[in-house]
């Protein structure tokens, strides 16, 4: 399913923090959100599930005017997880918090064993979501929203404090319902993830978009990231000092290029 | 050097806790170190920072048994969710990093110099004047580490403090960690961001179920950096290099 952002602005008070926002992510597509703290990403991805309404323009979902949809309506479109994703965890045990979404969406045979399964929450769906570390949380979070299985990914730094198998496991998801058409928009700040996760990159700064291409073009060019602030991800940083073939941005590209390389002992 | 936090085998539940989340844990933290904690999730270096720091059991209850020693005046802790740190009382960011130094009885001079020292340290001077409920996710951030640093701490820890920060804002966040260490302050950091944390640790620590497994020298310790992972797939024998620079002099010509 599509979204649609046509001349969006947005702002708290006197401040404008969305400055005139033109974006289409097409069906399927697999975005990263970037830019530095204060930018209006939050603030964007709030406007494409009512949370907010733009000052100006237009923002659609598939065939719905977001503007004149509730936010109950849209979590049937659009799936949002959190930037402080506690707020949005309310049920005795893990495994009710997932599946409480699903239900209120009348769904008969929700996905729950199986999402908790493949972000590796099983051994915990009995526990108190409170009774999990803070990042955990966030994952039990994204749990909530993969079963309600939307047709739109909205994802407020998902990864944000998780370790690296969490993060692996979060990524895999995500790109299991990328190939499954999903259009997914991720805020993120961690490139490793945006190297592995996305494939386009849109950047904003002081509410406009300065930045929008693939991400494997962004990732590499040196230039543009130190302009932005930002540091390359691990995996062009090995591309780059190895002078690896086909600019890998993605950790399995990354290790299928280095295949062929002969390893020396470490010295002692 | 007199170290200012020693835990020998100390291990701490949280009340009603079935298994305790720290296990037997020893750890010495002196004047000038930045000591890097990581491990899985549940692996309870949050904890730690809460028992090191004085937190645990004080403010969260619970139980501690074992040795744990505290020559430190004061220590500062910030919290992984720092929207849960602010105090509720303040209606400016200045105020908010006042209320530390404010709350030691220091004359109102000295309060706003301390303040305004902080905020400069993570740059975030220009906020002073705003509301803290309605800062971005990255600037509340700073400002709970400025809170926290204005009180002056000779022990200072950080929960994941760079979680929602931006690539510059974490770089600028963990650059002020080495002087602020050489000042003589003793930093415990807890982060998954192994890359960051090699630059600027002068020990690395690694737990899994509440214990230490492994503690020494960062390069050594810290082998779950991307790259390093990246090595490992790619079948390099270890020990595997932490950065890209380490990685190319493993490469046989």
């Amino acid at each position: 399913m599509d979204v649609r952002l046509a001349g969006v602005r947005y702002s708290y008070g006197s401040a404008e923090a969305v400055r005139g926002v033109d974006l289409v992510l097409e069906a399927g597509e697999q975005v990263a959100l970037l830019g530095p703290n204060g930018a209006g990403k939050t603030t964007l991805t709030r406007l494409l599930v009512a949370l907010r309404r733009p000052s100006a323009g237009r923002v659609t979902v598939g065939d719905w005017e977001v503007a004149r949809r509730r936010p109950d309506e849209m979590a049937r479109r659009v799936g949002y997880v959190f930037q402080h994703a506690d707020q949005q965890l309310f049920a005795r045990s893990i495994e009710e918090d997932v599946a409480f979404g699903p239900r209120c969406l009348g769904r008969r045979k929700p996905p729950v064993g199986e999402v908790l399964e493949e972000l590796g929450l099983a051994p915990l769906a009995g526990l108190h979501p409170y009774d999990v570390p803070a990042p955990t949380r966030k994952l039990v979070a994204l749990a909530g929203v993969l079963a309600m299985e939307p047709r739109v990914l909205v994802l407020d730094e998902p990864t944000a404090g998780l370790d690296h198998v969490q993060r692996d496991a979060a990524i895999a998801a995500l790109r299991r319902r990328g190939g499954d058409g999903v259009t997914i928009l991720a805020v993120s700040h961690d490139l490793g993830f945006v190297a592995d996760a996305a494939d386009r990159t849109v950047v904003m700064r002081d509410g406009r978009i300065v930045e929008d291409r693939p991400a494997r073009e962004l990732l590499y060019d040196r230039e543009a990231l130190r302009r932005l602030g930002l540091r390359p991800p691990a995996t062009v940083e090995v591309g780059e000092a190895l002078g690896l073939p086909g600019r890998p941005v993605r950790s399995v590209e990354v290790v299928e290029a280095m295949r062929g390389i002969r390893w020396r002992q470490a010295p002692v | 050097m007199t170290a200012l936090v020693t835990l020998e085998r100390a291990s701490f539940s949280y009340p009603g806790a079935a298994r305790p989340a720290l296990a037997e844990v020893s750890l010495e933290l002196a004047p000038g170190e930045v000591v890097v904690v990581t491990g899985p999730a549940g692996a309870g270096t949050s904890t730690l920072l809460l028992v090191a720091s004085g937190f645990a059991p004080r403010v969260v209850g619970g139980t501690l048994t074992g040795t744990r020693r505290i020559a430190a005046r004061r220590c500062g802790l910030v919290f992984a969710r720092p929207w849960t740190q602010l105090t509720g009382l303040c209606s400016t960011v200045r105020d908010e990093v006042a209320f530390g130094p404010a709350s030691l009885g220091l004359p109102r001079e000295a309060v706003l110099a301390a303040a305004a020292r902080a905020l400069d340290l993570l740059h975030v001077g220009q906020l002073a004047d705003r509301e803290p409920t309605e800062l971005s996710g990255g600037e509340l951030q700073r400002v709970v580490v400025a809170a926290a640093l204005a009180l002056a701490p000779e022990v200072l820890a950080l929960d994941d403090p760079a979680a929602e920060l931006d690539p510059e804002a974490a770089d600028a966040l963990y650059a002020a960690l080495p002087p602020l260490a050489a000042s003589g302050t003793a930093v415990l950091l807890a982060t998954p961001d192994l890359q960051r944390a090699a630059r600027v640790a002068t020990r690395a620590v690694e737990m899994a179920d509440g214990r230490v497994v492994a503690s020494g020298a960062p390069a050594e310790v810290l082998s779950g950096t991307e790259v390093a992972r990246l090595a490992r797939a790619a079948g390099c024998p270890p020990p595997y290099p932490i950065d890209a620079a380490a990685l190319v002099r493993r490469v046989a010509p």
